[in-house]
């Protein structure tokens, strides 16, 4: 069940954009010689992983009858459907068919085995369509290739369209209003002007008259994957280092529902590294994480019809340039197939 | 590891929950970074002021400090 180049515009839109990298889960979710069920792009999907830490991600759907392959037998190199026993390898070929040997299924590559790679801690894959199985270049974000940059990944499950989850991080005049009792954004004007800088990845949303006081800035990258990079000051209490940096990605699982992967990062080395590291384990991680709570209950109880009735205004050309684009790029991945 | 949606864990970093050493050190390196500043020689003299010692009972030296940061912080 490969991702198809008919499905409609509004079908992309809702279930997430094709033919680019997306993330998954993080890595830690499948160990060595473990498999595991999840969901992205609206489909159902298989990851395995060998005892030697090769991981592969299948269709989660038997070449023979359709049977889930979760819940079938990890045998190492292939795994087993629990239905008749079809045996499949990690690049989706039958390898044997135990109730018919010999059977004309076998040795062909009949699911489909989606490019993975893992990044910062976290699994990313190639959601081609039928048209584009062999994956674009994937440049990675550069905070979290940089050796000078520590991060942490946070990764949490939100009842949320995958855009509403974007859309979020695009807006940042956000900071200054859900997220004022927060030991992160309590300061900074409630009023701004905004305006839209573009870069050869993306386009920068930012502040014309404040920076570095509370979210005033977020970059929105394409980079093969999209990925939004956002800047906000700590505390002194957090000691030396300044800003903490945001890189974000989304998952779309389904039309209502999104994994948010959030690495949070700061340019430190040496002692300084070391005492934010352990801060954060200690105090700042569930600091962090109240505030992450704050957007999903603001985002899972917006309607499912807010962005069919809405009044923006100046702060909202962010999000606004980001469907624009979003929309575009679904109506061209559908027409591509047609 | 869970397999049930929704996945919302709040600590995803920490390897052991902190001990009351740990926490108590944490905080205390909070308010010297807040107080004092965010100098090594600032980090070691404010927290051997506040009697937050090593693991041991020793003050803390700039050795020590970076040491057992290197190991907390891992
Ligand atoms: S459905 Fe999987 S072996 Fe028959
Ligand atoms: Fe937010």
């Amino acid at each position: 069940m490969t991702l198809s180049s008919t499905a409609t515009a509004d079908r992309i839109y809702a279930t997430g954009l094709r033919n680019q990298w997306h993330p998954v889960v993080p890595s830690r979710f499948v160990a060595p010689g473990a498999m595991r069920k999840v969901t992205a792009l609206g489909e159902q999907w298989l990851l395995f992983r060998r005892s030697d830490g090769t991981l592969s991600m299948l269709a989660d759907r038997c070449p023979h009858r359709g049977a889930p392959l979760s819940l079938g037998r990890h045998l190492g190199d292939r795994v087993a459907c629990w239905y008749h026993g079809v045996e499949v390898g990690t690049d989706g070929t039958v390898t044997s068919v135990p109730g018919l040997p010999g059977c004309n299924l076998e040795g062909k590559k009949l699911v489909t085995s989606l490019p993975v790679r893992e990044v910062g801690g976290a699994v990313l894959a190639w959601f081609g369509d039928e048209e584009h199985p062999e994956p674009a270049e994937l440049t990675l974000p550069d905070p979290l290739t940089d050796p000078a940059v520590d991060a942490f990944l946070c990764y949490a499950e939100w009842e949320v369209p995958w855009r509403y989850a974007v859309e979020n991080l695009l807006d940042p005049m956000h900071g200054a209003f859900l997220h004022h009792e927060s030991h992160t954004m309590f300061a900074g004007d409630t009023t701004a002007k905004f305006r839209i800088r573009e870069t050869d990845r993306g386009y920068f949303f930012e502040k014309t008259d404040q920076r570095g006081v509370n979210f005033d800035w977020v970059e929105l990258c394409r980079t093969g994957v999209d990925w939004v990079d956002l800047s906000i000051p700590y505390p002194p209490s957090a000691g030396p280092g300044g800003p903490f940096g945001i890189v974000g990605m989304v998952c779309p699982v389904d039309e209502q529902r999104s994994g948010v992967f959030f690495w949070r990062y700061r340019r430190v080395e040496d002692w300084q590294r070391a005492s934010w590291r352990f801060l954060y384990k200690t105090l700042i991680e569930e600091r962090h994480w109240e505030v992450l709570e704050q957007d999903r209950v603001m985002l899972e109880a917006m309607p499912a019809d807010a962005d069919q009735r809405e009044n923006l205004y100046q702060h909202d050309l962010g999000v606004v340039r980001l469907r624009r684009l979003y929309r575009a790029e679904a109506e061209a991945q559908s027409s591509a197939g047609a | 590891m869970t397999d049930t949606w929704p996945y919302l864990d709040v600590h995803q970093s920490r390897t052991h929950e902190p001990t009351p050493y740990e926490y108590r050190l944490a905080a205390t390196l909070e308010q010297v970074f807040a107080q004092e500043g965010h100098e090594l020689a600032d980090v070691v003299r404010g927290l051997n002021a506040r009697a937050v010692h090593t693991a041991d009972g020793t003050p803390w030296t700039e050795e020590s400090f970076r040491a057992e940061m290197n190991r907390l912080g891992d």
